[in-house]
């Protein structure tokens, strides 16, 4: 049978856990006054008043808050300008002469493809339907019945 | 130096500093022994005693004298050791049982207890006690704090804490004898 185990028979330890370093109670009083006492000034710059009335972790959120800012002013402050609309470019278009579009196409050398035609509906989106999805054939067609042709060909 | 003495002082600024490192002097062992006796590691209990004479620094001069000075500083001292302990939980999201068993293997460690069965059993039996009771054990087992005064540290009844401890003492009986 188990001996009953009872504390009042047992020696006590007042303090039964291994004992701090050597000369622990010596300096201890030294650390605690040199927490308490206030930090000589250095060269470092003062924080404001109000950025040091807040605690740490609203500190935190409040630099985290400033470069997230930064980052979405820089994002937004570099987005393209919207793009001319369409419907105005055209417009300024029409009022060229067809003869000087001629002569530009002519001394620039630049030639209307087909390729350039297909690639226009990814880049005017606002062009008129009919007119992107302008078959190859219907394209020819138009080229062929400008006025143009026997001057640059 | 008296309670009294050092209140005085301290209320001067000329002899603030002097005072306070009599204070410091004077309690620093009891306010150790009781956080260590809490934490275990004295790592842990170096840092929360210097914490608690960092909190005594700031908040001495509103001690309003309704209780003695020493019922004051343990007051400080036990709450900062529970918040310690609470707050071990919630930063390693931790159950009760994986701090007990923390603390278990630096009692384990501890070379004042090595060789000496019955007393690393007791450390042991008193680690298994939910901290509050694990508290007024101490105080009253090993401090032998009059149950009066344990109510001021504690807030509690004296009442309660008579039976706090009752059972405390059962259960650390109950558990050395079974694990014999």
């Amino acid at each position: 049978m188990k001996t009953p185990f009872r504390l009042d028979d047992h020696p006590r330890r007042p303090q039964p856990l291994a004992s701090p370093p050597d000369g622990y109670f010596d300096q201890l009083p030294m650390r605690v006054m040199q927490r308490v006492q206030p930090a000589p000034a250095t060269g470092r710059r003062p924080v404001p008043e109000w950025l040091a009335a807040l605690s740490a972790p609203l500190r935190t959120a409040l630099a985290a808050s400033v470069v997230l800012g930064g980052f979405a002013a820089s994002f937004l402050l570099n987005q393209p300008g919207p793009l001319p609309a369409t419907s105005s470019a055209a417009g300024t278009l029409a009022t060229v002469p067809r003869t000087e579009l001629v002569e530009y196409l002519l001394a620039s050398e630049q030639r209307v493809t087909l390729s350039d035609l297909a690639e226009l509906p990814t880049t005017e989106q606002a062009l008129p339907e009919a007119y992107l999805r302008a078959s190859p054939a219907e394209v020819q067609d138009l080229l062929d019945i400008q006025p143009t042709e026997d001057l640059y060909l | 130096m008296e309670d009294q003495d050092i209140l005085l002082k301290f209320a001067d600024p000329a002899s603030r500093n002097v005072a306070f490192n009599q204070l410091v002097r004077k309690y620093q062992t009891k306010v150790y022994w009781h956080v260590r006796k809490m934490v275990i590691d004295h790592d842990d209990a170096d840092d929360l005693t210097q914490d608690v004479f960092v909190k005594v620094w700031k908040h001495l001069e509103s001690f309003r004298k309704d209780a003695s000075l020493y019922t004051w500083i343990y007051r400080i001292a036990t709450n900062e050791c529970l918040n310690f302990l609470s707050s071990k939980r919630r930063k390693f999201f931790l159950p009760l049982n994986d701090v007990a068993a923390e603390l278990t293997a630096k009692v384990e460690a501890d070379p004042a207890l090595a060789g000496d069965d019955i007393e690393l059993k007791l450390q042991k039996a008193i680690l298994t006690l939910p901290d509050k009771q694990r508290l007024v054990f101490n105080l009253r087992y090993y401090d032998e704090m009059p149950y009066e005064q344990m109510s001021e540290v504690t807030g509690t009844s004296v009442g309660a804490l008579k039976a706090s401890y009752h059972h405390a003492a059962k259960k650390i009986e109950h558990y050395i004898t079974q694990s014999d």
